[in-house]
């Protein structure tokens, strides 16, 4: 699906990540979490396993990008935010989503 | 598992070490977290870039041979969007006008020396525009003129010298 704004191009370029990196947005989108909480609710919303080495590959990128921010943390599981960046780029990305879905909705209808 | 840490680069173990364990201790092992986790180590290895934000590529408070040394690391280039499109953009107008000097040289001269050099060293010329371009962006307009002549010459030179051997023989 191409992107359509500057927003949405944000995760167009992330490969084989994009996906992972749309599910975790969406789960920072509730609020702050670590990397296992992140798996545990992206298997609970998604049904989708993500493995550490995909989850950290996609987590990286989120971060360079800026889309996310790792907060300090006591212990070694550190929790990361959606930044503003990252919401843009997530409502974005849903918008499209939710347009094509709707007209592919409309035209299953019609058909 | 944890061993598969190991096969990831050292700056990324530092970074995310940790939590990756923490994550792959919550999980059971199988072939698929196996073959997920050395797959995340080829593309930690492959792309080395994405452990550095675009905010940190753009300072210039180090040297100039230190930042032309980590940006050519083995990984692959350290660049920037900007700094990939820019060098793209100075080699594509080059390679044009190396192009029609060449056409316009060799309907001129035909085939001496001298043109016959400059098209050899085209290809390996451009490869030095996008590098330099790319590479030494920020640094001061006489830095780059003087590399980037001094590479183009010295590249330029060597051609004309193998071209020159060759008719000799």
């Amino acid at each position: 699906m191409a992107p359509k704004t500057k927003d949405d191009a944000e995760l167009a370029d992330f490969g084989r990540f994009s996906e992972p990196a749309l599910l975790i947005l969406v789960s920072l989108a509730e609020g702050p979490r670590h990397g296992y909480s992140m798996t545990e609710d992206i298997e609970a919303i998604a049904g989708v396993c993500l493995g550490p080495g995909t989850l950290y590959g996609a987590l990286a990128r989120l971060e360079s990008r800026g889309l996310i921010e790792p907060l300090k943390s006591e212990d070694r599981r550190n929790p990361y935010r959606l930044t503003a960046l990252g919401e843009r780029a997530l409502r974005a990305r849903l918008d499209s989503m939710m347009a094509v879905a709707r007209t592919g909705q409309r035209r299953l209808a019609s058909a | 598992m944890n061993w598969l840490l190991h096969l990831y680069p050292a700056r990324w173990r530092e970074r995310y070490g940790d939590e990756f364990r923490a994550v792959l201790a919550g999980q059971r092992a199988s072939l698929a977290l196996f073959f997920d986790v050395l797959g995340g180590a080829v593309d930690a290895h492959l792309h080395p870039q994405i452990l550095h934000s675009h905010a940190n590529q753009t300072k210039g408070d180090d040297t100039m041979t230190l930042a032309m040394l980590q940006r050519c690391t083995a990984g692959g280039a350290r660049l920037s969007p900007d700094d990939r499109r820019i060098a793209s953009r100075v080699t594509t107008i080059s390679a044009l006008a190396i192009a029609v000097l060449s056409i316009v040289l060799t309907k001129i001269y035909r085939e001496a020396a001298p043109v016959q050099a400059l098209i050899y060293a085209a290809a390996p010329a451009l490869g030095m525009v996008y590098a330099q371009t790319a590479y030494l962006r920020r640094r001061s307009w006489r830095v780059q003129a003087f590399l980037l002549g001094g590479g183009l010459s010295g590249m330029y030179l060597f051609m004309l010298a193998i071209c020159l051997i060759a008719k000799r023989l």
